[in-house]
């Protein structure tokens, strides 16, 4: 039975078959590879671009950067500030879901981009304090339009910078490799 | 003539003397056995609730426990000062050189026992060769029923089964005091923040500092006149950063 079916893939027509086998397999897998490193689909196509273009700082939008472990997602509220005047152009499609969610009352379901996980313990404020730049970690937002992630936010990326921030600083290395400092 | 154990002994002391960062002392006298700190700290360490049958089975995940004994032969009973337990942050802990998967290390910068969760791997070894038997391990996922998942403290990890898991001195809000303070460019004042279970204690009876600088109340306590202070199983050499003060009355 076996040696049946060897036979018939050896053939010229059985080479093909597994050629195409194989070949289907392959792709569904980088599809499903390129699927987790799509960015993920948001109720806004927001412009990060257009807004950086305009000379609105980061910290303007993500304020809690700064101040504490969350940089935060603006409140409905900030973006109608500015947007409750330029909507009555009536010229911009993507400002419709904004509107309807001020006019309702309800909040806009972002999907947050840069995560880490729940035993990651990240604060904002300590990293700005060391004189990181938002585009450091997170690419420059005046080329993209929802954010995305430049590269795979893992620990040996973290710990990589860590080190090189150290530098010959032994107590700032201790410090900064710490297990404590970011797993609690 | 010194001999070799003399010469250990006399290393563990000079390693005593110099002891860690931060330290706790629970003063026995005054402490009423209320369990509010066990409450406390349940709630500020995400805990989770292993139900009746769990609990039978010696599986409660307390981090901090109510100890009492009785003391004396059965007429003339006594019972001792009632004595809450906790992972000791010892210097030289018996858990740490046990673990295949370095997943409790000793923190170089602040000096306590740490817990990695996302490398414990749950061979409980450190729990067995813990003298003090404070570790606690996820047996299962326990289910927090709605709305209780709304009390989390998100900076703490939510543990999943299998994981072993301790107390860690708070040391999440050592890290949010030390960023308080840093963002308002000072040094950590002494007594600033505590842990859950000193801030919940009614009777004050927990204190938690520094152990390093001598002007601390912790250290204070710890050194005043002739304490009374002891701690637990020293003679195993683990250098534990508890002082009982435990003056002996009931």
């Amino acid at each position: 039975m076996l040696k049946k079916i060897f036979n018939w893939l050896m053939q010229p027509i059985g080479l093909i078959a597994v050629g195409i086998v194989f070949l289907s397999v392959f792709s569904a897998a980088v599809y499903g590879i390129s699927l987790t490193q799509q960015t993920p689909p948001q109720p806004i196509e927001f412009p990060h671009q257009t807004h950086v273009q305009f000379g609105i700082q980061c910290l303007y939008c993500h304020p809690g950067a700064a101040k504490g472990p969350a940089a935060g997602i603006p409140s409905q509220a900030k973006c109608w500030a500015c947007h409750n005047q330029i909507e009555k152009t009536g010229t911009s499609e993507l400002l419709a879901p904004l509107k309807n969610a001020v006019l309702s009352g309800e909040s806009i379901q972002w999907v947050p981009v840069a995560i880490v996980p729940d035993f990651v313990q990240f604060n904002h404020r300590a990293h700005v304090a060391a004189g990181k730049n938002c585009e450091d970690c997170h690419g420059d937002m005046s080329k993209v339009n929802i954010a995305i992630n430049p590269q795979v936010m893992n620990m040996g990326w973290c710990l990589n910078c860590h080190i090189e921030t150290a530098g010959e600083d032994e107590e700032k290395l201790i410090k900064l490799t710490d297990c404590g400092t970011c797993h609690y | 003539m010194t001999t070799l154990a003399d010469l250990k002994i006399s290393e563990v002391k000079l390693a005593a003397e110099e002891g860690g960062k931060w330290g706790m002392v629970i003063d026995q006298d005054i402490c009423t056995g209320c369990q509010a700190c066990v409450a406390a700290c349940a709630m500020e360490n995400n805990i989770p609730f292993v139900g009746e049958e769990d609990s039978g089975y010696g599986r409660a995940m307390h981090w901090i426990r109510i100890e009492r004994f009785w003391q004396g032969e059965y007429p003339e009973v006594k019972m001792t000062n009632q004595q809450p337990m906790m992972c000791q942050q010892c210097g030289s802990a018996p858990c740490e050189p046990v673990c295949p998967a370095f997943a409790t290390v000793h923190s170089q910068a602040e000096e306590l026992n740490l817990q990695v969760y996302n490398r414990c791997v749950g061979t409980r070894y450190c729990a067995n060769n813990c003298p003090y038997q404070v570790r606690t391990f996820n047996w299962r996922d326990y289910e927090r029923p709605e709305p209780l998942p709304n009390q989390f403290n998100p900076d703490v990890t939510v543990r999943r089964r299998g994981v072993m898991e301790k107390c860690t001195f708070c040391i999440q809000r050592i890290h949010q005091a030390n960023h308080k303070a840093k963002a308002e460019g000072r040094e950590l004042m002494d007594g600033e923040f505590t842990t859950a279970c000193a801030q919940a204690c009614p009777s004050n009876a927990i204190t938690f500092g520094r152990v390093d600088k001598k002007d601390t109340q912790v250290y204070q306590m710890m050194h005043h006149g002739q304490s009374h202070g002891k701690k637990h199983l020293e003679e195993l050499g683990t250098l534990p950063n508890i002082t009982y003060l435990n003056g002996g009355g009931a």
